[in-house]
């Protein structure tokens, strides 16, 4: 049971390098485990989930999701690319 | 030498094709738009080079998206050829400050409320958040941009950075930390 006990500062990395990647079931159950009994450690996450969250919102409204090229970058790669081709 | 048709080695069908696709993938990666257009240029260019390269095994998609990571890297290298991991150690002092001898919280994590109430509110937080972020070493807030704005796998910043995965996790948790706490004393802090 020992290694289940982690400090809050370790914790503090597995939370944030569980946002990076999927953590072996071990370390998932550490941090499950620490959260239920530390208040501190559950704000520190739920806090760097609303910021995660915050820039995702943000992102969405900008919409780079749906951006294009833009009508004169395309114009001007179109000719350097014409430049390029063989004259026949 | 080539064995494709002249039609599909045209690099000006692949702009009118995956210019849009490629120019997103590039806009989440580099800070701006046109960085992100010369991108496009320089990888349709690239491919055009070396077509012969194109083994016919990936679509054309999945292999200009492959250049174009080869050239977001070389971004990379020529933005900042000094990239050091000195100055992100310089601030481990910090972040142990956080904690006590036990590794428990010492400095703790006050009470941020609720959500941004609305839009502005939002757009302020978020100007909040850039300038935490300017404050970082450029490593990290570059990292950090790249996971939490653009999405992008931490395999794939520790191609950009040339660096492993395992120090891309640890910069990240840095950045995060750092920028937790920045957060708190400069928008929580002042809101109250």
């Amino acid at each position: 049971m020992r290694h289940w006990m982690f400090s809050c500062k370790k914790i503090t990395a597995m939370v944030s390098e569980s946002m990076d990647r999927k953590l072996p079931l071990s370390r998932r159950m550490g941090i499950r485990f620490h959260l239920m009994m530390c208040s501190l450690c559950r704000r520190y996450q739920q806090q760097l989930l609303f910021i995660r969250s915050v820039l995702q919102r943000n992102m969405e409204a900008d919409e780079i999701s749906g951006q294009t090229l833009p009508d004169d970058a395309r114009k001007r790669i179109e000719q350097k690319l014409t430049d390029e081709l063989p004259k026949d | 030498m080539a064995v494709e048709t002249k039609q599909e080695n045209n690099p000006i069908n692949w702009l009118d094709q995956y210019g849009d696709a490629l120019f997103r993938f590039a806009r989440v990666r580099v800070r701006d738009s046109f960085a992100a257009e010369d991108l496009v240029q320089e990888t349709l260019l690239a491919a055009y080079r070396s077509h012969e390269g194109f083994s016919g095994q990936s679509t054309v998609k999945t292999w200009l998206t492959g250049i174009m990571k080869h050239k977001i890297m070389d971004y990379y290298r020529k933005l900042k050829p000094e990239h050091s991991d000195e100055s992100i150690d310089d601030f481990t002092y910090s972040l142990d400050n956080l904690f006590n001898e036990h590794e428990k919280w010492k400095v703790k994590p006050g009470d941020w409320g609720g959500d941004p109430q609305n839009v502005y509110e939002g757009k302020e937080l978020m100007a909040a958040i850039d300038g935490c972020l300017a404050d970082l070493p450029e490593k990290m807030s570059l990292a950090f941009t790249l996971r939490e704005k653009g999405g992008v796998t931490t395999g794939e910043i520790s191609e950009l950075l040339q660096t492993g995965k395992g120090n891309c996790w640890v910069i990240l948790y840095r950045a995060r930390m750092l920028l937790r706490r920045c957060l708190e004393v400069n928008w929580f802090g002042k809101k109250k």
